[in-house]
Formats: C-alpha cells, sequence, structure tokens
C-alpha cells in the first residue's frame, strides 16, 4: 500500500487552518469537478481531493492522520503501525459521501470504508448509471452491444464483493449522444420483498476520425484542390451510410455547408449531413508546382486584402 | 469474487419515451424530494402538472438532476448557483458543439 500526502494533494502545508483546508478544497474542487473541467485527469484529481477533503476538513480524523509523523512522502510503501488510532474515536466509520465514491485502500485502511445509508427491510434496489461508447454507424441502423458491468454487492456476510455481468443490450436506431436507455430491472437488487432498481444506461459515441454529431444532424470537413472549389467539381464523400457522390458548386469557399437532407441520424424527424468545405493547398515543393503557383499570380489581378488597406502602418 | 452472467435487454429511450414522476425522479437520481422541489423553484427543472403529485418529468430532467445533484454535493452550491451553473453549462456546450461543428476536422 503506498502512503498518500493529503496535504500535497490539497497544496497546502500541515499547519494550515481548517479555513485555509476549506478554501483550498472548494477552489481546486472548483477547477477539477468532472462536470465543469476539460482536463483529462480531472475525473481522478477530484477524487483525490475529495478523499484528502474527507480527512483533513474532519479534526478527528486530521489529528490521528498528523499523528503518522511529516516523514511521509506519497507513493512510499505504507502499513499503519499497530495501534495507530489509539485514542481516537470517530464519529461514525463514514465519509458522508454520496453513493459511488470510491476511497483508495491506504483511506480504508486508515478509516475503514465509507459506510452504506440505513437500509429498510423491503425497499427497491438502487437504480444505476453506467455509460457505454458505440459506433456512429450503430445510431444509423441500430445495434446490440454488449456492456460489461462491475457492481460491487453486498455478500450475506455483509462483506463487498465485485460482480461481474455482462449485458447484452439494443441499441435502437436513432440514437444520439447523451441519451439514456432505461433497463428495467437491471440496477441494485432490491431489499426484502422490494423490486430492483432500474439501468440507465448513458449512450456515447466513439471519436469518429471522419464525421461529429450534434444531436441528429452529422458533419464532415470535405478538403477541396482549389481548382475544384473555383471551378465546381463532382466529388466521392463519405456519409456514415455510405458513400454519395457530391455535386461542387462552382466558386465555393471555404467554410460552406452543403446540407444533405435527412442524411444525419434516422428519426421523426431525421438529421441532416452537413459537408463542410474546406480548401487545402496543393505544396509547391517541384519546380512544376512552383511555375503553376506563379503562372497564377500573373493570371490573377488578385489582393486577398484589400479589406485590410488603409489600416496597416 | 466475481461471477459473470449474460443477459439480453433493452429499454425505452429516457429523453423521448419516458416521463417521471416525482418519486421516479428521485429514485433514478438518488435525490431527495426536497433538493428537487427547490430546483423546480428555481427553473432548474420544468415539469408539466400542476402539484407535485401531478408533476411529469420530460427524460432530459434526468441528466440535468444528477448535474444539480453534483454540483450541489461536490462544490456546496447553493440553488441559485445550481442554476447559473446549469445554464452556463447549457451554453458552454452549445459553443463547443457550434466550433466543432464549423470548425475543420482533426
Amino acid at each position: 500500500m503506498k502512503f498518500k500526502d493529503y496535504y500535497e494533494t490539497i497544496g497546502l502545508a500541515r499547519d494550515a487552518t481548517q479555513d485555509d483546508i476549506k478554501r483550498a478544497y472548494r477552489k481546486l474542487a472548483r477547477k477539477y469537478h468532472p462536470d465543469v473541467s476539460k482536463d483529462p485527469d480531472a475525473e481522478a484529481r477530484f477524487k483525490e481531493l475529495g478523499e484528502a477533503y474527507a480527512v483533513l476538513k474532519d479534526p478527528e480524523k486530521r489529528a490521528a492522520y498528523d499523528q503518522m509523523g511529516s516523514q511521509w512522502k506519497t507513493g512510499q510503501d505504507f502499513q499503519p503501525p499497530p495501534g495507530w488510532d489509539a485514542g481516537f474515536e470517530f464519529s461514525g466509520r463514514d465519509s458522508g459521501h454520496g453513493p459511488g465514491s470510491e476511497f483508495s485502500d491506504f483511506f480504508e485502511s486508515l478509516f475503514g470504508r465509507p459506510g452504506h445509508s440505513g437500509q429498510h427491510m423491503h425497499a427497491p434496489g438502487q437504480d444505476h448509471h453506467a455509460k457505454v461508447l458505440i459506433d456512429l454507424a450503430d445510431a444509423y441502423h441500430g445495434a446490440r452491444r454488449s456492456v460489461s458491468l462491475r457492481m460491487p454487492m453486498l455478500d450475506a456476510q455483509g462483506r463487498v464483493t465485485t460482480q461481474e455481468r455482462t449485458l447484452d443490450v439494443n441499441i435502437p436506431k436513432g440514437i444520439r449522444a447523451g441519451q439514456h436507455l432505461r433497463l428495467a430491472g437491471q440496477g441494485a437488487p432490491g431489499f426484502g420483498e422490494g423490486a430492483a432498481g432500474d439501468l440507465y444506461l448513458e449512450i456515447a459515441f466513439k471519436p469518429d476520425a471522419q464525421f461529429r454529431s450534434d444531436g441528429r444532424d452529422i458533419y464532415l470537413t470535405l478538403p477541396l484542390a482549389p481548382w475544384e472549389a473555383a471551378l465546381g467539381a463532382s466529388i466521392t464523400a463519405p456519409t456514415p451510410e455510405g458513400p454519395v457522390q457530391l455535386t461542387i458548386p462552382p466558386g465555393s469557399a471555404a467554410g460552406r455547408q452543403l446540407r444533405l437532407k435527412e442524411r444525419g441520424i434516422p428519426g421523426t424527424p431525421p438529421g441532416d449531413l452537413y459537408v463542410v468545405l474546406a480548401i487545402a493547398l496543393p505544396p509547391a515543393d517541384k519546380e512544376e508546382a512552383k511555375e503553376a503557383y506563379r503562372a497564377m499570380a500573373k493570371a490573377f489581378d488578385f489582393n486577398p486584402r484589400t479589406h485590410l488597406e488603409g489600416s496597416a502602418p | 469474487m466475481s461471477q459473470t452472467t449474460i443477459t439480453f435487454t433493452q429499454g425505452p429511450v429516457v429523453e423521448e419515451q419516458v416521463y417521471l414522476t416525482l418519486a421516479e425522479l428521485c429514485q433514478a437520481c438518488c435525490a431527495e424530494q426536497e433538493h428537487v422541489l427547490t430546483w423546480v423553484l428555481e427553473g432548474v427543472l420544468e415539469p408539466v402538472g400542476a402539484s407535485p403529485q401531478e408533476w411529469r418529468f420530460g427524460g432530459q430532467s434526468l441528466r440535468r438532476t444528477r448535474l444539480a445533484l453534483r454540483l450541489a454535493r461536490d462544490l456546496d452550491i447553493n440553488p441559485p448557483g445550481v442554476a447559473l451553473a446549469l445554464d452556463l453549462l447549457d451554453e458552454i456546450a452549445e459553443l463547443r458543439a457550434r466550433i466543432q461543428c464549423s470548425g475543420p476536422g482533426r
């Protein structure tokens, strides 16, 4: 087991006041909250922070933690010394955190596992939430996808075990990113005669190199050669349903969007597919290419900066 | 210790086919009724129906309620603050989508 320096996590010295700790926690929590932050490590950082704060905000736990001494560094191998918590009484061995928060082995070895809220004799099981990644094509055609879930369960002796389940889920045609499927009875088992909870499965699309989605609408960026954009062209473009022949009108500017009606995600109404035009410049890396650019410069009386004139120093 | 079971399952799309009662929404999000009541008063959630007993929440309330719950719990934000944060997060999501759609591909 590795030692965790909670003061380092929260960015404070060991003599920080409770007010300092609260302030530092709030500031970092806003920064790394997974719903707000785009930092790829946000979720992990936020979890670490929650654990550190659970100890440091509580004067009893903090005093016990401090007693271990300041010679420990994060990542060092650590075993709690025997009787380390003698003389400390924790008011309830629970962290007061909501479901789903899991603390490290380090935390649990010192302060026990976060407690579960009181359970009635007969009560419905909790509803659970999970996320599943599907291909964009699945939303066009519908699909069956396997979802592996690991659920912590209490066994007959009250110990926590992990149960692994695989659900074979029907993904309906027309589903969009961010939507949820409700799978009745697939949540936590009920207590006594209570019914099992439901499982809510949030849909997300796997990152796609070509297509981006916004609700039911799909976007594709299509690069064109300058002469294709200027003169018009007939071009084969990919769509999630297979390639289509596209007519590029002459004089198309970069950023122009061509709408392919009802080629987005199916539904009522179906989404549209937008082809966003981009113009790629051929490299002037050979003498012929340079010559062609020089010929263009001669052929055009073209100043792309007319609108800037007068403002130049 | 673990065991594996395989089950075939299907269910409705919450955002399109499901309306939740107050009790169902609370159960689905692990939220307390009084919190949901406050967020309705604050305009974070907009159920149809005259009284809490008759309220029906559209499926998109599921995501909003869970988000509100996490923000309130993790950051200790009061209801007007949650309402403001949700509005701002919606706006950010919309702007990000706009950038992503009009911008060049990766």
